[in-house]
């Protein structure tokens, strides 16, 4: 086997794309869908066998971006070397159009954890985020975008902002931004801030990706708490909060994540459209949004 | 010690379940129960990985009912959390610890069937190499043949079980709606896993064959892996078995063993 795909790489359209997960891994390689672009979790595809060989075959048709969620940029245990010899093999093979992880920590002390945790934002932090993202982008031999966590809690010994957290980490790094628009609907949610503030705060020139999905409306007691499922249709109030980010923010790569009770291939690519349709919006049309 | 490291240890117990005191003091309530907070991570570290083992064995899921294999896997999880970021990885310690776990005693064959569905996930992430053919050992002296080391597709697992786990397989699949009765007395079987044509497959092997295979594909050379047949069964037809090997496209390399002593003698199937 070669140890890079010898397909030339398919460059990003301006249309959007879908994150392609196992149950339709076989009917996009069967037959490729009408979407810009897909995007996967790169820790599906670190074993050798059949699901690889699909992806490759994919990436012939489509471009494809690597979104990784066990790196553990926050992790005070240190990265992984395995793991980042593991994705830098990956990049190599399938040379992607992107490569994205999360502004968050998942092992400690060698475990785990399965979820992208929230890291309190100290200049402890920041320093330590910071090398990661030095020694992931030198060993990957690229940029990567960081992607803003959901939260369903804060810390309080955090003395930094959330976005300018993230602006601090492109001056230091000149890694990019991945805009989950959920992400930040969810969290303004569950921790009280004002989202659109939150976009405006973001380094709008850094920001190299979109994420949209679903979320899921939880009670605790009287309370309600967003859980960041990924298994629905982006919510109306996610797609306001994406029209205002087109405006302050401009056209991006944008993806429709879906994780579980994953629907028919149609339902994301219908999905998809609703977002191409958002950003065809004329530049006049944003600034009545912006003016709204 | 930093504040950092000390607060993700802390929030690493709480989610393991282990302690969660140590951490709700950190934690902004904003109108909730700090720990209620904490749950929600906790939770979704039960229910992702109760999930990804249920993805892994579907048929001991069901053999079992739902329920209780959460109750099983969160018993797992908690004794053994994931050390990887690749789930498909996560769970080769399950079949030992159901084995172990007194309230699934009574399913005698619940962890073979497990070992099998675990084989089966391994031969799904294994890479597929290039078979050698005949020529390939144009180079080796007559002499050497005893001493040549096979190195097989990476993707082949061999289990051996009291039960016939193959057939209680088959017929609790997800998709199979009306499971026939199963005679557990017709005795056990020897498998052979492997990945073919982007699937994973299993067959039962001769008893012969099962033990010369897996001795092969336990890195033991060629003398070593017949002595093992042929005591067992001095008739045992081995040009044919290395033929049929061979035709197989199960050989992808070999090398001369150096001389070293016989290793341990591999376990025949009963």
């Amino acid at each position: 086997m070669t140890a890079q795909s010898d397909s030339p790489l398919v460059p990003l359209s301006g249309k959007a794309g879908i994150g392609l997960r196992a149950p339709h891994l076989a009917e996009v390689v069967a037959s490729p869908p009408a979407v810009g672009w897909v995007e996967v979790h790169p820790e599906n595809y670190m074993g050798a066998g059949p699901a690889l060989r699909a992806l490759e075959q994919v990436r012939a048709d489509l471009p494809v971006s690597l979104h990784g969620v066990g790196l553990s940029l926050g992790g005070s245990d240190g990265l992984s070397e395995r793991h980042l010899a593991r994705l830098a093999m990956l990049v190599d093979r399938l040379q992607p159009v992107l490569v994205s992880e999360h502004l968050s920590w998942s092992v400690v002390e060698g475990n785990y954890l399965n979820d992208l945790m929230p890291l309190p934002y100290t200049e402890e932090s920041l320093v330590l985020v910071a090398g990661h993202i030095d020694q992931a982008q030198n060993r990957l031999g690229r940029r990567i975008l960081v992607e803003n966590p959901s939260s369903y809690l804060r810390y309080r010994h955090s003395t930094i902002p959330e976005p300018e957290f993230l602006a601090a980490l492109v001056r230091l790094t000149g890694c990019g931004l991945l805009c989950d628009v959920n992400n930040i609907y969810v969290s303004g949610r569950n921790l009280g801030f004002d989202p659109a503030g939150y976009l405006a705060a973001l380094p709008a020139e850094a920001i190299g990706e979109f994420h949209l999905a679903g979320h899921h409306v939880n009670p605790i007691g009287e309370d309600e708490i967003l859980i960041d499922d990924h298994g629905s249709e982006v919510a109306e109030a996610v797609w306001a909060l994406h029209r205002q980010a087109l405006a302050l923010i401009g056209a991006r790569p944008t993806l429709i994540e879906w994780d579980c009770r994953i629907p028919p291939l149609g339902v994301l690519i219908a999905e998809a459209g609703k977002a191409d349709a958002l950003a065809a919006l004329s530049p006049k049309e944003r600034d009545d949004v912006r003016a709204a | 010690m930093s504040a950092l490291r000390e607060l993700q240890c802390a929030v690493g117990r709480a989610v393991l379940g282990r302690d969660e005191a140590s951490i709700v003091e950190a934690i902004h309530g904003d109108g909730l129960d700090p720990a209620a907070r904490l749950g929600i991570y906790r939770n979704h570290y039960l229910f992702s990985l109760t999930e990804a083992l249920k993805a892994i064995y579907p048929v001991v899921c069901r053999l079992v009912d739902e329920r209780f294999f959460d109750y099983a896997a969160r018993g797992f999880i908690d004794k053994a959390p994931p050390r990887e970021p690749c789930l498909f990885e996560y769970g080769a310690a399950f079949p030992n610890f159901l084995a172990e776990f007194p309230a699934a005693a009574k399913v005698i064959y619940l962890p073979d069937v497990a070992r099998l569905e675990w084989a089966i996930n391994a031969a799904l992430h294994a890479p597929a190499e290039a078979p050698i053919d005949g020529s390939a050992f144009a180079g080796v002296a007559g002499a050497d043949y005893s001493k040549l080391v096979f190195r097989l597709q990476p993707s082949v697992g061999f289990l051996a079980s009291d039960w016939p786990v193959d057939r209680i397989w088959q017929a609790n699949r997800p998709e199979n709606e009306n499971v026939g009765p199963l005679d557990l007395d017709e005795g056990g079987c020897c498998l052979e896993i492997r990945q073919q044509d982007d699937a994973v497959v299993f067959r039962r092997l001769e008893a012969g064959d099962f033990a010369l295979r897996k001795a092969l594909a336990e890195g033991q050379s060629l003398e070593a892996a017949a002595a093992v047949v042929l005591e067992r069964d001095p008739l045992f037809d081995l040009p044919m078995a290395l033929r049929r090997l061979m035709g197989e496209g199960l050989i992808v390399g070999f090398r001369l063993s150096s001389p070293t002593p016989m290793p341990e003698e591999a376990s025949p199937c009963s």
